[in-house]
């Protein structure tokens, strides 16, 4: 039913490929396709500026009139400035710790709920997976944005809410993805084994079934962080995210439209930066799933 | 035969559950949060008079389970009650809405349809040249960046840096066909970007299968041309994920469109949608996430169908 995702011809029914043990960081590293290094750099890079962005940025995100308004990229600004005088590489470099600590908490959050509901329905069987599984078949088939964006209007945005709104919407299809890995390990003799000698339920799901499924886990986390961007990124571009003054990217790019015909500056930074986020998120998502042997599950929809 | 059938049957059943689920969750949301709607609506400093009249017309005092079963039998009925803000029938405010989405999103289709079918063959069919690397690389960026930074950037790009397309994508019924075109080319081409760039990835990767299987080598060595080979040997069986994935864009569209309708200021009904949660309009928020929800749940369906359609084993009877 599902197409190989690979582009290789894997007609032969060969062995997997034997996936030699690092024997240290170095050689893992020399290992690698350029492509993956860069996309490794860029994402470190990213992080880097999240965790020490506020120390070193050239000015306070919401510090007014730090140059004309409007100011065109110079040294002074090195994305030029908004609507307020406000500099735009400061605004960028304070907010991306809000745009990926959000991501990062969403994709946390719906991992760990996902895999948590997909184990334990994978451990069940019988009558409790089944009903589980169509449960979760309805679920999916709710519209995330249409929803969020309901929810997010009628109760006010919050990071609280956002956050377990969107991390709720992914633990669906993380379950689902969960436990048709724990499905197929579900039936090993090992697994039976450990039923025989009387291991409790739980004691299964995470000591037997969870390291067999952990680079389906891992490569979901990946996955998750870069659509938790987008997603989160879409609903303050729309307005349903943090309000005014805050430096978060989505919110930038909302503001700065109005102005893009006298200065694209303002949208023009967090839209790249946004994009060049997402695209190495997506590119080390799809190294690692291939890495780890997984084809990265990939919909239209999120 | 009969196993399709069933499929089929409880597919749909599937469906009815789930828009009933759906229906419940809007309806829940948009009324049954904290606080009086009316009140909400009309903020804290309102008169009792002015709420108690809000009340009734909203039918604020029935219970909640009555008016739910109300709203969704009005909605089936085609009475989707009145717009709050506009004041007058949902229906009147939504429906011309509706058409221009849907003229947006069929444009976006028609532009789709023939790009990530000629973009699939020709990344597949010459998998090694150094174009279709590039190509490939540019498909896989394509499916990662977020649909409104695409949007912004094509806006920045050709209608204000070179101003061949106009920023303000507005619509009405006197413009000629070429003109509609043109003012919606920019938003159609962005939610096409998005669309094309996942078909591609699938269509490439099930027709380079189909290419290197025997069946199709049978037929080269046989001396059928290239083209012969390609498009009436291949092709049809590589048709299938891709009518999937096509299936799922229009799932997609719903999310896509809202995002799109914002930026180039489309007056369609994710546009509205917007505007509706701004003012707190529920009867078009309500009527136009049915809507959206309908679409969407339709979508899953049709790819589920699709996908059960495909499988030779399901075909086949199945277990």
């Amino acid at each position: 039913m599902s197409v190989a995702a690979g582009s290789g011809p894997v007609d032969a029914p060969s062995l997997p490929e034997p996936i030699t043990r690092p024997k240290g960081v170095l050689t893992f590293l020399r290992r690698q396709p350029l492509t993956f290094l860069v996309v490794s750099a860029v994402l470190a890079i990213y992080l880097l500026v999240a965790v020490t962005g506020p120390w070193w940025a050239p000015y306070p995100p919401d510090e007014l009139l730090t140059g004309d308004p409007f100011a065109p990229p110079s040294w002074d600004h090195l994305l030029g400035t908004d609507n307020f005088g406000r500099d735009v590489f400061s605004r960028l470099v304070h907010g991306e710790r809000l745009v990926l600590g959000l991501a990062l908490a969403t994709a946390g959050l719906s991992v760990i709920v996902g895999s948590a509901v997909g184990l334990l329905s994978a451990c069940l069987r019988g009558w409790p997976d089944e009903v589980l599984g169509r449960v979760l078949e309805i679920l999916i088939s709710i519209p995330p944005l249409i929803i969020a964006l309901l929810v997010l209007g009628s109760l006010g945005s919050s990071y609280l809410l956002t956050i377990s709104l969107v991390a709720l919407f992914f633990a669906i299809r993380v379950a689902t993805v969960i436990r048709a890995a724990a499905l197929d390990v579900v039936v090993e003799d090992f697994i039976t084994l450990a039923r025989l000698r009387g291991e409790p339920i739980w004691s299964i799901a995470v000591r037997e079934i969870l390291p067999n499924v952990s680079s389906a886990v891992l490569v979901e986390f990946s996955l998750r962080t870069g659509y938790a961007v987008l997603f989160i990124g879409g609903l303050s571009f729309l307005g349903f995210g943090p309000a005014p003054p805050t430096p978060d990217w989505g919110l930038m790019i909302n503001e700065g439209r109005t102005y893009i015909s006298t200065a694209p500056w303002p949208v023009l930074g967090p839209a790249l930066a946004l994009a060049g986020l997402v695209v190495a998120l997506s590119l080390f998502t799809e190294r690692i799933s291939e890495v780890l042997g997984l084809s990265a599950q990939r919909a239209p929809s999120q | 035969m009969r196993y399709a059938l069933r499929l089929v049957v409880s597919r749909l059943g599937l469906a009815v559950i789930t828009l009933l689920a759906v229906s419940l969750v809007i309806f829940w949301t948009v009324e049954l949060l904290p606080g009086d709607p009316a009140t909400r609506i009309l903020g804290q400093d309102a008169t009792p008079e002015r709420v108690k009249v809000l009340r009734e017309q909203l039918n604020l005092d029935e219970p909640a389970l009555e008016r739910y079963t109300d709203w969704l039998g009005g909605m089936a009925r085609g009475d989707w009650g009145d717009s709050i803000v506009a004041e007058r029938p949902v229906t009147d405010y939504v429906l011309p809405r509706l058409e221009n989405t849907l003229i947006l999103a069929g444009y976006a289709l028609a532009l789709y349809i023939p790009l990530s079918l000629t973009l699939g063959i020709v990344t597949a069919v010459f998998r090694e040249s150094r174009f279709t690397v590039w190509l490939s690389a540019a498909v896989l960026v394509g499916t990662a960046v977020p649909e409104f930074v695409v949007g912004i950037l094509l806006l920045l790009v050709f209608a204000v840096t070179l101003p061949w397309f106009p920023p303000l994508a507005d619509i009405d019924q006197t413009q000629s066909l070429p003109d509609l075109l043109h003012k919606l080319f920019l938003p159609a081409v962005t939610l096409t970007l998005a669309m094309t760039a996942y078909a591609v990835r699938m269509m490439q990767s099930s027709l380079v299968s189909v290419l290197e299987s025997d069946y199709v080598r049978m037929a080269t060595l046989k001396g059928l041309s290239r083209r012969r080979v390609i498009l009436r040997h291949a092709l049809p069986n590589a048709l299938g994920p891709a009518l999937r994935v096509t299936v799922l864009n229009v799932a997609w569209l719903i999310g896509g469109v809202v995002l799109v309708e914002v930026i180039f200021t489309f007056p369609g009904i994710g546009q509205l949608l917007i505007d509706s949660i701004r003012n707190l309009d529920t009867p078009v928020i309500e009527a136009i996430a049915l809507i959206f929800a309908a679409v969407y749940i339709l979508a899953n369906l049709g790819a589920d169908l699709v996908a059960a359609g495909l499988n030779p084993r399901l075909r086949a009877g199945g277990r």
